[in-house]
């Protein structure tokens, strides 16, 4: 670095074009919409939003780190922190601090590194559970109360129960509840009385931070996590099959459920989602646990195969596409389920959860979106995938490497989201016996750098594998795999196009579900055994025409007289039945099947029901013979039920006319008892909309070059401005971004000094004032202008602003 | 993706394809922890049951071993919930045993233990308020004394709740009396013996053999291993007659050595056949002859057709923990699902064998099952179908359609030994008229019902007509052909003692005849198809034919 940079800004200014773009790459946030030039883009990464992102990023090494810098005050030194962090490594300190610095959350002054200025008040008063330093707590406090050597002598004359009380509260909350009882006050009243504790309410009390670090001895964290914790992992075998066998049981309920959907579609409740009742019925007839129910049911919605189907009275109906879906092969359907549920923003483990106030989460309602799911997900898989092929993770240190990495969620919904994934992973084949299976791998394969947007993922990994050193070959292996994989991604992004990965996702799966079968062996107690999953026309049929009795890698049906009765409904004759039977079974036929078939068959159609409009009825069957003769009749669609009844689905008026017209004299007998030919068409809701999801270019490489480019125009306009200014008397002011008024507000607030601001009247005139702010808070200015007195400015009206001198 | 001959479904069901070259090794490999439920003629059916898998555990299988043979034979990839499942149920059985404690200072010598390898199951069971009042003074973290008469109770509750307790208690010897099977001219077969090795090895539990297979002689054999005193529980007189005469025939024992305690005689002899209604029998509120279970120190308790013992055999049976249990059953199916207390009080499977294979062995007569449908007339149509629900049954099985068809079917099979069997006197009686036959029912006394029963088996009758006091062990060996024309309701129990009346194997090789007469579209006909699917279920194969057609 050439010269020592005294803010933030000036570090970034200083950066050179491919450390700018590791910042961009890092915080995307930065990037949109693009920022003017440098200076805006520093006071942009420095803004809390965008800091608070960044934090929130980091895993638990980076966050303790970034504590250190904060607690070691400003110009911290390498020793300071490794002293904090209670650890001698080096370089795996130095390279977290440069993947801050790299994040701008961290800047480097002449002196050491600095956090910027938003950090500590993002993660707030209370640091690792240490309190507010003393100055902070009391102004009024000396000096030397904060001196650590003043602390210890003090805490080592301090008596037993005084300092078992400051002990007790070490590890934080430093905060404490006066006791109210006689004994405890006195202990207390000794530590206020020599300054290890501070008053801050009438009973509260507050350990300031150098008490603290006194007590820890001089570390900030009782355990130091630089580098993630292992992943426990056992070898499994037969993954992929176990997969392919969970894979094609997944297909079989989607099918089961778009048919029973298809028949009979539940309404959509008006809060929207499924009921419970309806939920219910679903999981009798998939016949499968309700969690699980859920899980298909929120699938083939994430899918597009179901949907409200926005009719008058809504119902939630198989959409036109399953359709498509249903004729396309096993492994291209696989991978559409499987890619709708990686991009999901559904969380079908919520179902049934009550949320607070509010009844039990739906299925498809609202209550089940959680879009921090998606993330979760790929992160689950993405760990899976850093694992050997085969490698099946132990549950409890897969929560715990994936709480590493996201320190800022709450353990208890995280482990619990983390479960449900690998449930559903297990479910849906994406994982077979824990183990992520070829296609899981293919399917995860392009999302895995994408989801790793935190700072630097190289150095990191250095770090692990340095660290740890059994891993030390696969972690340097898993490195290099996902830098190629990051940069071969950012570059092909555009090339690897959605159906291009359903190919890869579709072939990797293919190979692993069980082939179809064409064949099925019948037996004497009725019941049918598909070895496998059936060929298309086989297992329609199957359905029809039997119930099933149980599922897995076979099926077995049961054939009844209801369900041959279906068959026949559906317009199956006993003849083609018995003989499609015939034909798809490897075994004879046994007499009973085709006996109840018969016997059905027997039965079916002895009594007949069909619609008519009007009837006409005569004793006299030579009149009846003349009108079905008529040729002009014939529009009437005479038909004869009996020799003395014919039926028209005219109306009845209609009928006498035109009978009369014809030489006929018929009598309206009046009307009743018409029946109304119902027929159940099945349901198809229109497709719902989905677009090729929100269009988002990526800031990738060549997108943040051009930024940077861009940048760097700016800034040599910016300067060649400066320099035309100088040549002017007196400050001048020119407008600025917003955001870059505020942080020099904010700065002049911070190191006292004043501001020359440019501020806009009601009538749009433009006057010039030196302040000295004291506050910038809710969109306003307090400040003391040149004559002393304190104003109040609008932010919004200051078109910009300048340091003083 | 191996081509193995099973298929395990999600619900926990394997399917065996028979025909399949390996079907022999996949059976083998999970018969000891799967129950087969269906075994028609290509694919059978087991099911993995907690039961199932503890029954395993108890005869020193372990999860691997299950796991095992699951992986290997396995066609598709096992589910891994499926196998994490059996590993966990497995895992449950033997965390408590019961355990006999020496106790040099008092005066029993010994106590009852119940001891742990796992304390917080202990625990968590001795937490259950069932529980608690069962056990005594806690010995440690890990043990807790158990009242010797609470034993049965215990281990029953301890079922109930999942956690299998591993007896290991041993049993008294009981009084010694001196049994030895007479093998002259006949041997056990190589499967009775095996079932009574499996039992003697087991200490107590239950032998599934096949009606007809000769479940007696595994009794006798049981006798002979254990040379005690045996009290013999059997369900009816003439069933304790049969076991009499058989223990007498086959073993050392002299007829003044065996008693019969029954209604009509209360003897009490070193082996004493006594019946479950005798048991039962309450006098003043008070179970009469409960003195019995007493009255001598038995080394071996034996109970016959174990899938009818009555509820309050199994309170008696908890109190006799400390004697050796044998059941012996045809089914282990329970209309009244009571499989657990079974499991709990007289033991766990000891043996077991599809009767196909028995059939195939040649040990039982294979047969020919046929159910006849005859078409009421319509005046009958008519009374059926504006009859009451609970008339329609009877109304429909008690056509008299099906009088013409008994006397066809009697005609055809003249000469052979012919059991016409149903439900109700009247049509009973009428049957008996046409075909000239004697009708024995719940009224016939047992001395006429035993002339009977000894002329059919002489030949000197050759058709009976018996009411459902035949179902259960009466034992007629010659009789070739069945004809069932009313039952209960579809019981598969039922269906399983008819059809084993038929079952004995047959002098010259004769298949067996089992005819089942409905009428069509009725209840009668439901009832049917329950029991055909059961027939079917069990490997025989049956065709239905018209009255007309025959």
């Amino acid at each position: 670095m050439a010269t020592p940079s005294r803010s933030l800004a000036d570090d970034i200014r200083g950066r050179s074009d491919a450390e700018l773009i590791d910042l961009v790459l890092a915080r995307p946030d930065l990037a949109r919409p693009a920022p003017a030039d440098l200076t805006s883009l520093a006071a942009r990464a420095g803004t809390r939003a965008s800091v608070q992102r960044a934090i929130e990023a980091l895993d638990r090494g980076h966050l303790q780190v970034l504590e250190a810098v904060v607690v070691a005050g400003d110009a911290a030194g390498l020793d300071d922190l490794l002293h904090l962090l209670g650890t001698d490594d080096r370089t795996t300190v130095e390279a977290i601090v440069a993947d801050l610095w790299r994040s701008a959350l961290v800047w480097r002054g002449a002196d050491g590194h600095h956090v910027v200025r938003t950090v500590p008040e993002v993660l707030g008063t209370s640091i690792a559970g240490l309190g507010a330093p003393m100055r902070e707590l009391r102004p009024s406090s000396q000096p030397e109360h904060a001196d650590p050597d003043r602390i210890r002598a003090t805490l080592a004359e301090a008596p037993e129960d005084s300092r078992a009380m400051v002990e007790r509260m070490t590890w934080g909350p430093a905060f404490g509840v006066l006791p109210a009882a006689q004994p405890g006050r006195t202990t207390a009243r000794w530590l206020l009385e020599n300054h290890l504790l501070v008053p801050v309410s009438t009973d509260r009390v507050a350990l300031p931070r150098e008490v603290g670090l006194v007590l820890r001895e001089g570390r900030l964290h009782r355990s130091v996590e630089l580098t993630p914790p292992a992943i426990e992992a056992r070898t499994v075998s037969l993954v992929d099959a176990a997969a392919g066998g969970a894979a094609s049981e997944c297909l079989t309920h989607l099918d089961e459920l778009a048919a029973a959907w298809g028949a009979d579609p539940p309404r959509v409740l008006r809060a929207g989602g499924l009921s419970v009742r309806d939920l219910r019925v679903t999981q009798q007839t998939l016949d499968l646990d309700p969690e699980h129910t859920a899980f298909v049911v929120e699938l083939a919605y994430a899918a597009g195969l179901v949907a409200d189907d926005g009719e008058v009275v809504p119902v939630w109906a198989p959409t036109s596409e399953i359709d498509e879906w249903t004729s396309s092969e096993a492994g291209h359907r696989w991978a559409t389920l499987a890619l709708a549920w990686l991009a999901s923003t559904r969380a079908p483990h919520l179902v049934g959860r009550r949320s607070t106030g509010a009844g039990p989460a739906n299925a498809l309602g609202p209550d089940v979106q959680w879009p921090a799911i998606r993330a979760i997900r790929r992160e689950v898989l993405r760990e899976l995938a850093s694992l050997e092929p085969g490698s099946a993770p132990d549950h409890a240190s897969l929560r715990e490497r994936l709480a590493w990495r996201r320190p800022n969620r709450a353990a208890a919904v995280l482990d619990e989201a983390v479960e449900a994934v690998l449930r559903e992973s297990e479910w849906l084949g994406v994982t077979g016996r824990g183990a992520l299976s070829e296609a899981g791998r293919a399917l995860v394969a392009p999302f895995a750098p994408l989801s790793d947007a935190p700072p630097v993922r190289g150095v990191r990994a250095t770090a692990a594998g340095g660290a740890n050193t059994s891993n030390g070959k696969r972690a340097t292996r898993g490195r290099a795999d996902r830098d190629n994989g990051a940069d071969t991604t950012s570059n092909e992004q555009g090339a690897t196009t959605p159906e291009a990965l359903t190919e890869t996702v579709a072939a990797a799966m293919s190979a692993h579900l069980p082939s179809p079968v064409d064949h099925i062996l019948v037996q004497a107690d009725l019941t049918a055994v598909a070895p496998g999953p059936l060929v298309g026309g086989l297992g329609s049929f199957m359905r029809l025409a039997a119930d099933v009795e149980s599922r897995g890698g076979a099926t077995v049906y049961r054939f009844t007289p209801e369900s041959v009765r279906r068959a026949l409904d559906a317009g199956w004759t006993a003849a083609d039945f018995t003989d499609t039977v015939r034909r798809s079974s490897r075994t004879p036929v046994p007499q009973p099947l085709e006996y109840l078939v018969s016997d059905v068959a027997r039965k079916h159609g002895q009594t007949r029901i069909g619609g008519a409009a009007a009837y006409i009825r005569s004793d006299d069957e030579a009149v009846l013979d003349t009108m079905l003769a008529s040729r002009d009749l014939a529009p009437l669609r005479l038909r004869r039920l009996a020799p003395t009844v014919l039926v028209s689905s005219a109306d009845p008026r209609v009928l006498v006319d035109l009978l009369r017209d014809n030489g006929f004299a018929p009598v309206h007998e009046g009307q009743d008892g018409t029946v109304v030919h119902a027929e159940t068409p099945r349901r198809r809701a229109g497709t719902r909309r989905r677009g090729p999801g929100p269009m988002v270019s990526p800031v990738d490489r060549p997108y943040t070059q051009t930024l940077v480019d861009g940048l760097r125009a700016a800034e040599a306009t910016a300067d060649q401005r400066r320099a035309e200014d100088e040549t002017r008397p007196g400050p001048r002011i020119q407008a600025m971004d917003p955001v870059v008024t505020l942080s020099l507000l904010r700065d002049a607030v911070a190191d006292r000094h004043g501001v020359w601001i440019g501020y806009s009247d009601g009538h749009g005139a433009t006057s010039r004032h030196l302040i000295h702010p004291q506050k910038v808070e809710g969109g306003r200015v307090r400040a003391t202008d040149e004559s002393g007195h304190e104003k109040s400015f609008s932010v919004h009206r200051i078109t910009g602003a300048t340091t003083e001198g | 993706m191996n081509d193995g001959p099973l298929i395990v479904q999600s619900d926990k069901t394997l399917l065996l394809e028979v025909d399949h070259p390996n079907a022999e090794a996949a059976r083998r490999a999970i018969a000891p922890f799967a129950e087969l439920e269906r075994a028609p003629e290509h694919v059978h059916t087991y099911r993995i049951t907690p039961l199932g898998l503890w029954n395993a555990r108890a005869a020193g299988h372990d999860a691997e071993q299950v796991v095992d043979a699951l992986m290997t034979h396995s066609r598709y990839a096992v589910p891994n919930a499926l196998l994490v499942d059996v590993a966990d149920t497995m895992d449950r059985y033997g965390r408590l045993t019961l355990e006999k404690e020496g106790l040099p200072d008092s005066a029993e010598g010994t106590r009852l233990v119940l001891r742990t390898t796992d304390r917080p199951v202990l625990e968590e069971v001795l937490r259950h308020k069932k529980i608690k009042p069962l056990t005594g003074e806690r010995l440690d973290d890990l043990a807790v004394v158990v009242h010797p008469s609470e034993r049965g109770t215990l281990k029953q509750e301890l079922l109930k709740i999942g956690w299998p307790a591993e007896d290991l208690a041993g049993y008294v010897d009981g009084e010694a009396h001196p049994i030895e099977l007479q093998q002259d001219g006949w041997h056990l077969r190589p499967y009775q013996q095996h079932a009574v090795d499996g039992f003697w090895h087991g200490g107590s539990g239950v032998v599934v053999l096949p009606c007809g297979a000769g479940k007696t002689l595994v009794g006798a054999g049981a006798m002979a291993a254990a040379k005690a005193t045996t009290l013999i529980l059997v369900t009816n007189t003439v069933s304790a007659r049969q076991w009499k005469d058989e223990l007498i025939k086959r073993t050392t024992l002299t007829e003044d050595e065996i008693g019969e305690y029954s209604g009509a005689r209360k003897e009490i002899r070193p082996v004493t056949i006594a019946t479950y209604q005798v048991l039962t029998t309450k006098r003043k509120g008070a179970y009469a002859h409960l003195d019995l279970l007493d009255a001598r120190d038995w080394g071996l308790v034996v109970y016959d057709e174990v899938h009818l013992l009555p509820a309050p055999i199994f309170r008696m049976t908890a109190d006799l923990q400390a004697r050796r249990r044998l059941g012996l059953t045809a089914t282990l199916v329970r209309e009244d699902g009571r499989e657990a207390d079974v499991f709990s009080l007289i033991g766990p499977k000891r043996f077991d064998a599809p009767w196909k294979d028995i059939e195939a062995q040649g040990y039982i007569a294979p047969a020919d099952c046929v159910e006849v449908r005859v078409s009421l007339p319509d005046g009958q149509r008519m009374a059926y179908a504006v009859s009451e629900p609970e008339e329609r049954y009877r109304l429909a099985s008690c056509s008299d359609a099906k009088l013409p068809v008994v006397e066809k079917l009697a005609k055809q099979h003249a000469g052979e030994p012919t059991l016409v069997i149903g439900q109700y006197l009247d049509q009973l009686h009428e049957v008996a008229e046409r075909l000239g036959a004697e009708v024995i029912t719940g009224e016939t006394t047992v001395k006429e019902r035993q002339r009977l029963y000894d002329a059919f088996r002489t030949g000197e009758i050759t058709t009976l007509v018996v009411s459902k006091v035949a179902n259960f062990s009466i034992d007629l060996p010659e009789a070739s052909v069945a004809i069932q024309i009313s039952g209960t309701f579809g019981s598969r129990q039922e269906e399983a003692q008819r059809l084993g009346r038929v079952l004995r194997p047959k002098g010259d090789g004769r298949t067996a005849h089992f005819y089942t007469i409905v009428s069509r579209d009725t209840v009668d006909a439901d009832f049917a198809a329950h029991r055909q699917r059961f027939l079917a279920e069990q490997g025989y194969a049956y065709r239905i034919v018209d009255a007309d057609d025959l």
